[in-house]
């Protein structure tokens, strides 16, 4: 077997974690929003099996799992939002919805 | 224990005071004026009792003072003690505390209640000021008595009256969280020195700072003292806060919280920072002459009248500083005369103007004039307090000011001079008010009613106070002495120790010093 | 598990079992009083059960969950909060007509997600804590949903939390990846004193942003403001108290036991923080016209004092921030239970206009709003006073001259407008104001219970606080405790 350096691992995961960030930064539309942050926590899940692998430990998976229940409940309220913002706005644009300032 | 109570009657009578107002209109007057002058009675009782035992040397110059824990764990403790100066500071804080209740018989018409419940708990913080001898205690006290004149001014106060009470805030907020930082700053020192952490003012007193953490933690308290003093790059707020006061505002503001920025001076700058107060003894000198010679040309300046007699306040408070930073005994004497002539006269005054105000509704001394004939009460009363106001020997003021000058003299030749200029300066401006309100033409003809009887009996009452303070100074003298012997006594000991150090000793001088003590 | 476990995590147990019945007690029938009054009893129940466990601290749950005293103050803190934001909610909710049940499990699950955080010494639990937490805010802060800025509110802040987890979790997994494990103190051992390398700085780094987000100090507070104005204020309440005390004493737990005070370029990134979280906090909190939002930004100035506490590293920092913390709970309550308590039906009484002369119509609520304005100026005879002044007294202990005197110097700004808002209260009311429909609605029993609880809480720490601080060094000094042992 192959074994792969950790380091590729986590050049990867942080690959994918700031090309979430740059989606979140610059996306308006609110689904895209959600989901460049499902992609940010998912690097950081890929991160922990990488790390978990380095160290021969089943922990990195085990985190992995959490973090995959529970981004599961934030898409599940998050989406329940956009259907709320939905009705009351007809729009997803991030900046129509956006009134508070200052 | 009965410190104790001198600040809890007026703290009650603050609570009852609020309280009280749903039941009659006139009820929280009453309470106030009864606090008030049970506060007066008792600290003139304990005054009368101690005049002749004071003056005896030898025997410890606190005369009360009760202990208890408040805060262990931080070495804070409920320390309040009084000697000759925070008796003589008590009686002027009860008696002008008095009077300011009774002037706002009529002034205030509107949330009597709240007025009162104000008026007294500032009167409670200062009385706290004066008897606090545990430095975290005193920077509480401090506070308390910040707040409320801060509602006093903002509600009560005239038209610009919530610019003032703000910019009144933040200087002296700002100034008292300096002040905190160098009271921690000492602490700490004196804790890592000592392993005694501890705000008890006897045991910080001999901290071993060096010269320069010394330099930066005077700084702190110092700022607090002179911009409440004021002097005159931090005077800024007084103008505005006095105007826009209303009448006890005013009274208190002039005679009181002025007084605890000088208070601050004696018993905390000199006593903790006695080499650095020697090192800025020339600085301070200037800030005081400055302090004189600005206050006054500003005071000479202004057509508002309250306006006017607020920069005399920053001039005549220039004598204090000056006389403070001389060190000497006369100086010092005349530094707590001045206090004291100063709360009564300028407090006069403002009762005065106010008094007027509230029958002409302007303070503007151009649409005054010729006043005299109408109100001839209140011309004598004015003429008096000029009077006061510029010195004239029979009067207290004169004693103050010629002690402070005499003492200066032997300090610093040319400030001392340039000082006795604001005497003539303040004869100017005093014979100004006298000649331009009740002398001279007529420029509008009022119909109004002279003192009524109330008012004179606050008049009355302060006239005879400061003759007697002109006439009788030796009794005050007489209550300051031993507190005034320890501050120098702290300076010989400091010197001596010097001169011995460096080999310098000059028996002469030496023993001159020990004999002054 | 052993009944000791058992017996130890009792609190959780009680609120989590709460939030079942809640669901149990919804699906037989709907009635907003039990359903609050199940709710009260539980934080009530959960806070007595505190004082049972204090015979078995310090327990170690290994690996997840440690429940010591500091643990335990923390959750009394948490739990009580709670309870006071029920109180208000059950006011706040009363006048709405849609389904309000489900709001009291979102809270108690809330609660549970913030006291797992005051227990955790793993990742692992961490993780759960917080995202236990937000994913309750979210719904919470949109519960309105009527309301548009409620949504509005809601979604900010789902995705500044979502986005505050995905750092933290990142930094985790660089930290994890760097030391080889994910517990507390087997990381503290590893370390040591020991220099980080550049992966694990990273990952600390990524995990100081995450934190930030929470705790919305500068730079990371971009949204914290719309998230308060936005969302009902019980809700608002609890973000500003339960929600930052359970991360707060995660921060502490974290950085104190793998003592941070050897990592320079972290004090120095905490350092900055703290110093631009106090400045802008306090500059930008000038500019605003709305008390909620006023608060919102003095909230992150105030943050900004307990960094400087817990950056002071000397042996009274836990103590000192531990004290700030709730001195700072126990104020930022009580104005928000102001704000809430006046408030009226979708419209609620923020703006500074509304505020204007309440002091002559309601005098006993403007008095106690002023103590909390004087308690968050820092102003004698509150228990702010004695919060800051141990702050300060901390700075000054360590000689961390530069972010004591920016302390005083931005509380002095920070003076303008807590006195904007006083000087707006006691300003001589016009006719012709607008009036707002909440403002003379009369205060329900529960409503006078939370602010006199509160007030005699404010000044009775302010006056006499030697048994408040002893109780804190009782409880909190544990933390240092059990590292120092453990590393020696």
């Amino acid at each position: 077997m192959i074994s792969i350096p950790m380091e590729f691992g986590l050049i990867l995961a942080g690959t994918l974690f700031v090309l979430g960030l740059i989606g979140l930064m610059v996306r308006r539309n609110i689904i895209f929003v959600l989901m460049s942050i499902e992609i940010m926590i998912n690097a950081a899940g890929a991160a922990f099996i990488f790390a978990g692998a380095k160290w021969g430990e089943p922990d990195g998976q085990i985190m992995f799992l959490f973090i995959l229940a529970m981004s599961a409940a934030e898409v599940a309220v998050g989406l329940g939002l956009i259907l709320q913002i939905y009705h009351k706005f007809q729009t997803l644009d991030g900046d129509t919805v956006s009134k508070m300032r200052g | 224990m009965i410190l104790i109570w001198l600040i809890a009657i007026l703290m009650i009578g603050g609570i009852l005071a609020w309280i009280s107002q749903s039941w009659h209109k006139n009820a929280p007057r009453w309470i106030a004026l009864i606090a008030a002058g049970v506060d007066f009675v008792l600290v003139a009782v304990i005054w009368l009792q101690n005049l002749s035992k004071v003056d005896l040397t030898g025997q410890s110059q606190w005369l009360f003072e009760v202990n208890y824990q408040w805060i262990p764990q931080w070495g804070i403790s409920f320390f309040l003690a009084m000697d000759g100066l925070s008796l003589l500071m008590a009686l002027l804080t009860t008696f002008l505390g008095l009077l300011s209740v009774v002037v706002s018989w009529t002034e205030i018409k509107e949330r009597v209640g709240f007025f009162h419940f104000n008026l007294l708990w500032i009167l409670a913080g200062i009385m706290g000021v004066f008897t606090a001898l545990d430095l975290f205690l005193f920077y509480f006290f401090w506070e308390v008595m910040l707040v409320p004149m801060y509602f006093l001014i903002g509600i009560w106060g005239h038209e610009n009256r919530i610019y003032a009470a703000y910019k009144f805030f933040i200087f002296t907020q700002a100034s008292g969280l300096l002040m905190l930082l160098s009271i921690l700053g000492l602490y700490v020192i004196h804790g890592q020195n000592t392993g005694n952490y501890t705000f008890n003012y006897f045991h910080l007193l001999g901290t071993d700072i060096s010269l320069f953490t010394a330099a930066w933690l005077m700084l702190g308290f110092l700022i607090a003292f002179i911009v409440k003093l004021p002097a005159v790059p931090f005077h800024n707020w007084l103008p505005d806060a006095h105007t826009e006061a209303p009448t006890a505002g005013s009274v208190i503001l002039a005679g009181l919280l002025l007084k605890t920025g000088a208070y601050g001076l004696l018993r905390f700058v000199i006593p903790l920072f006695p080499d650095i107060s020697e090192l800025f003894t020339p600085a301070a000198m200037m800030l005081g002459v400055l302090g004189i010679l600005y206050g006054a040309k500003l005071a000479y300046a202004q057509i508002d009248l309250k306006r006017l007699v607020a920069y005399t306040s920053v001039s005549h408070m220039g004598f204090v500083i000056l006389a403070v930073f001389s060190l000497n005994e006369l100086a010092l004497q005349g530094a707590v005369m001045q206090m004291i002539c100063h709360g009564i006269s300028t407090g006069a005054l403002f009762i005065l103007v106010g008094a007027m105000h509230e029958r002409i509704h302007t303070r503007n001394i151009e649409d005054m004039g010729g006043m005299w004939e109408t109100v001839p009460r209140m011309g004598g009363v004015g003429m008096l307090f000029a009077m006061a106001s510029l010195g004239l020997p029979g009067l207290g003021n004169f004693v103050a000011e010629f002690l402070i000058l005499v003492g200066a003299y032997q300090v610093s030749i040319f400030w001392t001079v340039l000082a006795t200029v604001g005497l003539i300066a303040a004869t100017v401006y005093s014979l100004r008010i006298v000649q331009r309100v009740f002398h001279g033409e007529k420029i509008k003809d009022w119909k109004i009613p002279d003192f009524n009887v109330r008012e004179m009996v606050v008049m009355g009452s302060m006239i005879a106070v400061i003759v007697w303070l002109g006439l009788f100074p030796q009794s005050v003298l007489n209550t300051a002495k031993h507190t005034l012997n320890s501050l120098q006594q702290r300076k010989v000991i400091e010197q001596t120790a010097w001169q011995t150090d460096s080999q310098t000793l000059n028996q002469n001088t030496s023993e001159n010093k020990t004999i002054i003590k | 598990m052993t009944a000791t476990d058992f017996f130890s995590l009792m609190p959780l147990i009680i609120i989590a079992t709460a939030a079942v019945i809640v669901m149990i007690l919804i699906a037989v029938k709907r009635n907003h009083s039990v359903v609050a009054g199940v709710s009260l009893a539980a934080f009530a129940l959960a806070f007595l059960s505190l004082f049972r466990i204090t015979a078995v601290t310090p327990h170690t749950l290994p690996p997840l969950l440690i429940i010591d005293n500091y643990a335990l103050f923390y959750m009394g803190l948490i739990f009580a909060a709670s309870f006071a934001v029920t109180l208000l909610s059950y006011n706040y909710l009363k006048s709405y007509n849609f389904n309000l049940e489900e709001y009291y499990i979102l809270l108690l699950l809330a609660a549970l997600g913030a006291s797992t955080l005051a227990i955790s010494q793993h990742f692992v639990s961490i993780f759960l804590g917080l995202e236990i937490l937000s994913v309750s805010l979210y719904a919470l802060i949109a519960y309105v949903r009527t309301w548009e800025r409620n949504l509005e509110a809601g979604l900010k802040y789902l995705i500044l939390a979502a986005q505050s987890s995905a750092f933290l979790l990142f930094g985790m997994a660089l930290v994890y990846a760097s030391l080889g494990s994910m517990n507390i103190n087997d990381m503290a051992q590893l370390l040591s004193g020991a220099n980080l390398g550049p992966l694990a700085l990273i990952g600390f780094a990524l995990m100081i942003v995450g934190i930030g987000f929470k705790l919305a100090v500068v730079p990371f507070h971009l949204w914290t403001p719309d998230v308060y104005h936005g969302a009902p204020a019980p809700v608002t309440a609890f973000i500003a108290t339960v929600s930052k005390g359970g991360v707060f004493a995660l921060l502490l737990r974290f950085f104190v036991a793998i003592d941070i005070y050897n990592y320079e370029s972290l004090v120095i990134a905490f350092s900055v923080i703290a110093i631009a979280s106090m400045i802008f906090g306090n500059v930008l909190a000038l500019l605003q016209n709305n008390v909620k939002r006023i608060l919102a930004y003095s909230s992150i100035a105030h943050l900004g004092y307990l960094l400087v506490a817990f950056l002071s590293g000397n042996n009274l920092s836990v103590d000192a921030a531990t004290l700030y913390l709730t001195a700072y709970a126990i104020t930022i309550m009580g104005a928000f239970s102001i704000v809430s308590l006046l408030s009226g039906k979708e419209q609620e009484s923020d703006k500074l206009e509304d505020y204007r002369g309440l002091f002559w119509r309601r005098p006993v609520l403007s008095a106690v709003f002023t103590a909390m304005m004087f308690s968050l100026a820092g102003i004698p005879l509150t228990a702010g006073f004695i919060g800051k002044y141990f702050i300060l007294s901390a700075g000054v202990h360590s000689a961390k001259w530069l972010l004591v005197i920016v302390l005083v110097l931005t509380s002095v700004i920070g003076l303008f407008y807590y006195l904007r808002i006083v000087v707006a209260m006691y300003s001589a009311p016009t006719d012709d104001m607008p009036s707002q429909p909440g403002i003379s609605r009369s205060v329900s029993f529960s409503g006078v219970l939370v602010l006199a609880g509160l007030t005699i809480l404010l000044v009775w720490f302010g006056v006499f606080p030697q048994g408040f601080i002893s109780l804190i060094q009782n409880m909190v000094s544990s933390l240092q405790d059990v590292y120092l042992s453990m590393i020696v």
